[in-house]
């Protein structure tokens, strides 16, 4: 067996505190509190709270990433009376800013704080609107009419793709900067599901069959040309949200089965292959906004504001994905 | 038998409330009326309890609390039109209870 000196070239050393950047791996004696420490990585992830929405309200839609966000559109329950409310914020709070032009609920969005996509609603007219960094300007409308448009991602106002939502909950259409463009069908026809990604690379999950009581399970990721099934969540929920790509996602909150099931906490992350159950949410919530990762990039960089607990939340929370550097104590027992 | 969790009232300041260290110590679980669980007997807890000016609640308490702020929704919900109950929003349904554990 490998002694420690072979390893890292050194004895153990002793410190009356703790080094300050230890490496991975690293072994030292505390003289202080006299214990042998360990610099390890966590493994799982957590969430933590974020500055808090200045409207509380659920069904929202979100773009952006943990230091850059945007809030827009949704409402308090029941049915939501919705809102034109835009907020944004700058990765500790939030600063309201110019309103919807059409104000609505279960809005999908995806792009940047400076340069995002509003998109459908409950104002069943399949509104676009497109943010500049300052304003929303009216775009074309989306086929179809859509609502609870969850499942989106793109780049910016120029370059997105939105998949499933109301009423149909299978078409994909994607937006060019101009205008959208059908494209490949979801293979299990969904709304309230987590999508996320870009208009080259997407991925969803979850959701619930319509009218319907099924909550899915499914997995498909988006290659810029088609829809393919790969391995499913382990929990099967409806109104959750996600963040990431095909090959790094989160997928947290929602409701449980049935339909009107409990409320979710339960976060999953993807490996590009499989789901593990991860970090949960601090509060469950359902129609919450999703933000790091509808603009491409992995789920280091997710964030989730408002949604239902089930009344309106205002509360963010920022994830920090495992792979953080973390001292632990090393105990006999 | 030994309770689990111990809960209590603060209210999410929004950053800084849970920081991400903390939440890699603590199992946290808020609910509706800014209840929030966390375990019993956790020195970590114990700590996050005063640094949010937590106000300790029994399990009975918190009940009560959350139970209210559920009512409220499923008030709401039971006072609309059915018009509007309807599915045009399919995934718009009404609030479900929520049990806090020991």
């Amino acid at each position: 067996m490998a002694e420690y000196k072979g390893i890292h070239g050194t004895k153990v050393q002793n410190y009356t505190s703790d080094p300050t950047n230890p490496i991975i791996g690293q072994v030292w004696y505390n003289e202080t509190s006299q214990t042998m420490k360990v610099e390890s990585v966590t493994t799982a992830g957590v969430w933590a709270t974020g500055g808090s929405l200045n409207t509380a309200r659920q069904a929202l839609g979100g773009a952006g990433i943990q230091t850059a966000s945007l809030a827009f559109g949704g409402g308090p329950p029941p049915a939501p009376t919705a809102t034109a409310i835009t907020e944004s914020y700058n990765g500790s709070a939030w600063t309201e800013v110019a309103d919807l032009n059409s104000q609505r609920a279960y809005v999908g969005g995806f792009g940047t704080y400076t340069s995002a996509i509003a998109v459908g609603g409950d104002q069943y007219a399949g509104i676009t609107e497109s943010w500049n960094g300052t304003s929303w300007t009216t775009a074309t409308a989306i086929p179809g009419a859509s609502y609870n448009n969850s499942g989106t991602g793109g780049a910016d106002n120029t370059s997105g793709i939105s998949f499933g939502g109301g009423p149909l909950g299978i078409a994909s259409y994607e937006w060019n900067g101009t205008s959208w463009t059908s494209a490949p069908a979801l293979n299990q026809a969904r709304s309230g599901l987590a999508g996320s990604g870009v208009k080259t690379d997407a991925i969803a999950s979850g959701g619930g069959s319509g009218g319907g009581t099924t909550n899915y399970t499914n997995t498909e990721i988006w290659n810029g040309s088609a829809w393919t099934e790969v391995n499913d969540l382990n929990v099967a929920v409806r109104r959750c949200r996600g963040s990431g790509s095909s090959t790094s996602a989160l997928n947290f909150g929602g409701n449980n089965p049935p339909k009107n099931g409990p409320l979710a906490a339960t976060n999953e992350s993807w490996n590009g292959t499989s789901w593990t159950e991860d970090g949960d949410l601090n509060t469950a919530r359902n129609e919450m906004a999703q933000g790091g990762g509808n603009q491409g990039g992995g789920n280091s960089i997710s964030i989730t504001y408002g949604g239902g607990t089930p009344g309106d939340t205002a509360a963010t929370e920022e994830w920090t994905g495992g792979g953080v550097p973390l001292t632990k104590t090393i105990t006999s027992s | 038998m030994a309770k689990t969790y111990q809960y209590c009232v603060a209210e999410n300041w929004g950053k800084g409330f849970i920081e991400h260290s903390e939440s890699r110590k603590i199992a946290f679980s808020g609910f509706p009326g800014n209840v929030w669980r966390v375990p019993a007997h956790n020195k970590d807890a114990n700590l996050w309890i005063q640094k949010v000016l937590g106000t300790t609640k029994t399990l009975a308490e918190a009940q009560a609390i959350v139970d209210a702020e559920v009512q409220a929704a499923q008030a709401a919900w039971d006072a609309m039109p059915d018009a509007e109950k309807a599915p045009a929003v399919e995934n718009n349904t009404r609030p479900t209870d929520i049990t806090l554990e020991e």
